[in-house]
């Protein structure tokens, strides 16, 4: 009897000491993996406050660096210019705002065409709808520089005139990546919506055009922005596709960054990357956010 | 007669689903005058919601025609008809205020906004929503939202208003009172109500016609009395309030529409034959309503003229406040329920279980039905 209340006792001892040790790794666990994601970006926040231009040691805070790639302080050894770098991020306000513009346009549209219509080989275009989400980027970008340069060639043999690189491929080339998000995003917000809204409508006297204005468009308004922001991040963000499709003078602020690497990692780069970092949270940030508010309301 | 507000000539509609051909509505016509309260009862999946639709316009038949108020609607689209829906989950746009709701179908038409604002107001106090313009559609309550529907509807004063189940999501006693609260205001506004429904009570107590439907089919169009009292087929008689059924063979039909029908423990009866009964002999049922249903001590006395009484006994008791229901068996025949009413108080325990009795009725109370 006793042995077996031993036995029994034992047992519970175990049990205990294994819940604790799983309550012990359940709290470890995030802990590890949170590391492993911020440990980098954490490094490059804490060095563009640091003092010493190396990065071998932290020796006391300073907004120098900030302070600097605002002011045109320039270094001796530092390829840095305030002045190229306003015009990179000139550069990338501008491709980022045409590109999101056309890509929000087509990608709503592509959304509405998957939600509403019904046509042969509907499902495979939704499939293929992802594709650019998850195809690589080198991969995206190799085939978009061989692409124009095809397209290009084949214009020269058309018209004789010969084309070349520049903001109009980058733009392209940034809606093509930037259609999918844009209709992944507007779809999510037109699955939530109720589609007997567009027969009341209907039922009301609304013909196809009205009913589009003034219900469903008002309804999947805060998807179509969510897009759009994310389609902007994207777009400023985006360096791989940009550096394959850029041509000369069209600089934009990742391929800048880039840029200033290549000879030498000066704090004023961490400052830009972290105040990039900042500005595109920032801007994801709003667009979940918006998504977030359309799942709950409807 | 009054004037024909909606008729439906033959109609077909199909689905394909899967690439299997799914007959939603078979061969469906039905006239329905102007004024009208008419209710499209069945089961779920019975048609009765696309029947609706194919009126509404937002479903085009496979084959016959719709027409409104003797107008053709083939090619004619839902913005077009003249008629207004109310949804089962009422679809008010959430982004806009009860007010604007109302006013959107006014809008479309082209009422200046100063009117279109007034009659949206008029529209509230209509049904009884007064106060509520400014507010959104989610801070309603469901039986709110359930008036604004109605009165987003009955602005546009359509030839003929569709009702989808709009009281599926009300709980009981607000179903009660909109019940009431609908079957006025439909004769006040004196528009045609087509009202689709699987509450049979609720078809009963608010149209004025019924139309039984199942698998797509109109089994039987008429007043409620008439398909409480003379179920044309097995389903309507089966759908439509508490009966019993009892096997028998048809021996003869006599004129006057009865006939004489054995019943498996060899009673002969009489019984009024259905309308649309088409076996001329051979194997049939017998409908009769349990409240129909008499029981008496057993005796030997034959039965009154135009009465039938057989001998049986008592199996069951139950105790339901107003009434008593008892379970009779027939021998062979099977078994009924009957339903007496408790006038006494307090109530006498007349009979016990297990003691033979006997169970009757008039002749008119039973109907032959096909099998």
């Amino acid at each position: 009897m006793s042995a077996q209340a031993l036995v029994n006792e034992g047992a519970l001892r175990r049990n205990r000491r294994v819940k604790r040790l799983g309550g012990l790794g359940l709290w470890l666990n995030p802990l590890v993996a949170y590391f492993f994601l911020w440990a980098p970006i954490l490094v490059l926040v804490l060095f563009s406050f640091n003092q010493s231009k190396s990065v071998a040691s932290f020796t006391g805070f300073t907004l120098q660096w900030y302070s600097n790639i605002l002011n045109n302080v320039v270094g001796a050894e530092s390829a840095f210019s305030t002045e190229l770098m306003l015009n990179a991020f000139r550069n990338s306000l501008f491709v980022g705002t045409i590109a999101t513009a056309i890509a929000t346009v087509l990608g709503a549209m592509i959304a509405l065409a998957m939600a509403r219509g019904s046509f042969p080989g509907k499902r495979l275009l939704d499939g293929l709808l992802f594709l650019p989400v998850v195809i690589p980027e080198i991969t995206q970008a190799i085939s978009l520089a061989i692409f124009f340069k095809v397209a290009f060639d084949w214009m020269h043999l058309l018209s004789g005139e010969r084309m070349f690189p520049g903001f109009h491929t980058i733009i392209m080339a940034h809606v093509t990546f930037n259609i999918s998000y844009v209709a992944i995003v507007v779809r999510a917000r037109l699955a939530d919506m109720d589609p007997t809204l567009e027969e009341a409508a209907s039922d009301l006297g609304a013909n196809p055009w009205q009913t589009f204005w003034r219900v469903t468009f008002p309804l999947i308004l805060p998807g179509v922005v969510a897009g759009a922001l994310l389609a902007f991040t994207l777009s400023l963000d985006d360096f791989v596709i940009t550096f394959f499709t850029s041509g000369v003078g069209t600089t934009t602020l990742p391929v800048f960054v880039y840029g200033l690497l290549k000879l030498t990692v000066t704090p004023e780069v961490n400052a830009i990357s972290t105040i990039m970092m900042l500005l595109s949270t920032f801007l994801v940030g709003i667009s979940l956010a918006l998504q977030g508010r359309g799942a709950s309301q409807s | 007669m009054s004037s024909l507000d909606v008729e439906l000539i033959d109609v077909v509609k199909d689905f394909e689903s899967g690439g299997r051909r799914v007959r939603a509505v078979d061969h469906v016509s039905v006239q329905i005058a102007d004024g009208e309260f008419f209710a499209l009862l069945g089961p779920s999946g019975c048609g009765k919601t696309t029947t609706l639709r194919l009126i509404a316009g937002f479903e085009q038949p496979t084959a016959g025609r719709v027409l409104i108020r003797g107008r053709a609607m083939q090619g004619i689209p839902a913005y077009h008809r003249p008629v207004n829906t109310v949804f089962q989950d009422y679809a008010l746009f959430p982004h806009l205020t009860v007010e604007q709701n109302i006013m959107f179908g006014l809008q479309m038409e082209g009422v200046e906004k100063k009117d279109a604002q007034k009659r949206a107001l008029e529209s509230l106090e209509q049904v009884r929503l007064p106060g509520v313009g400014g507010r959104k559609p989610h801070q309603l309550s469901g039986g709110q939202q359930q008036r604004v529907a109605l009165a987003r509807a009955l602005v546009k004063q359509p030839a003929v208003l569709l009702l989808d189940e709009p009281l599926g999501a009300l709980d009981l006693k607000l179903r009660k009172n909109m019940q009431v609260e609908l079957k006025a205001l439909q004769r006040d506004v004196g528009i045609t109500f087509i009202y689709v429904t699987h509450d049979q009570e609720e078809a009963i107590t608010m149209a004025d016609r019924i139309a039984v439907m199942s698998q797509g089919k109109m089994l039987q169009v008429g007043s409620p009395k008439e398909i409480y009292e003379r179920p044309g087929t097995h389903f309507v008689a089966d759908f439509i309030g508490e009966t019993n059924f009892v096997d028998g063979a048809l021996l003869e039909r006599e004129q006057a529409g009865f006939g004489v029908v054995k019943l498996m423990n060899d009673a002969v009866i009489r019984a009024r034959l259905s309308d649309t009964l088409s076996a001329a002999a051979g194997p049939v049922l017998v409908a009769i309503r349990p409240e129909r249903i008499s029981i008496s001590r057993a005796s030997a006395e034959p039965a009154g003229p135009g009465m039938t009484s057989l001998p049986a006994k008592l199996v069951d008791s139950q105790y339901i406040g107003t009434d008593t229901r008892f379970t009779l068996q027939i021998g062979e025949a099977g078994e009924l329920v009957a339903r007496v009413q408790n006038i006494d108080d307090p109530p006498k325990a007349a009979f016990s279980i297990g003691q033979a009795v006997t169970a009757s009725w008039r002749e008119t109370s039973a109907t032959v039905l096909d099998r």
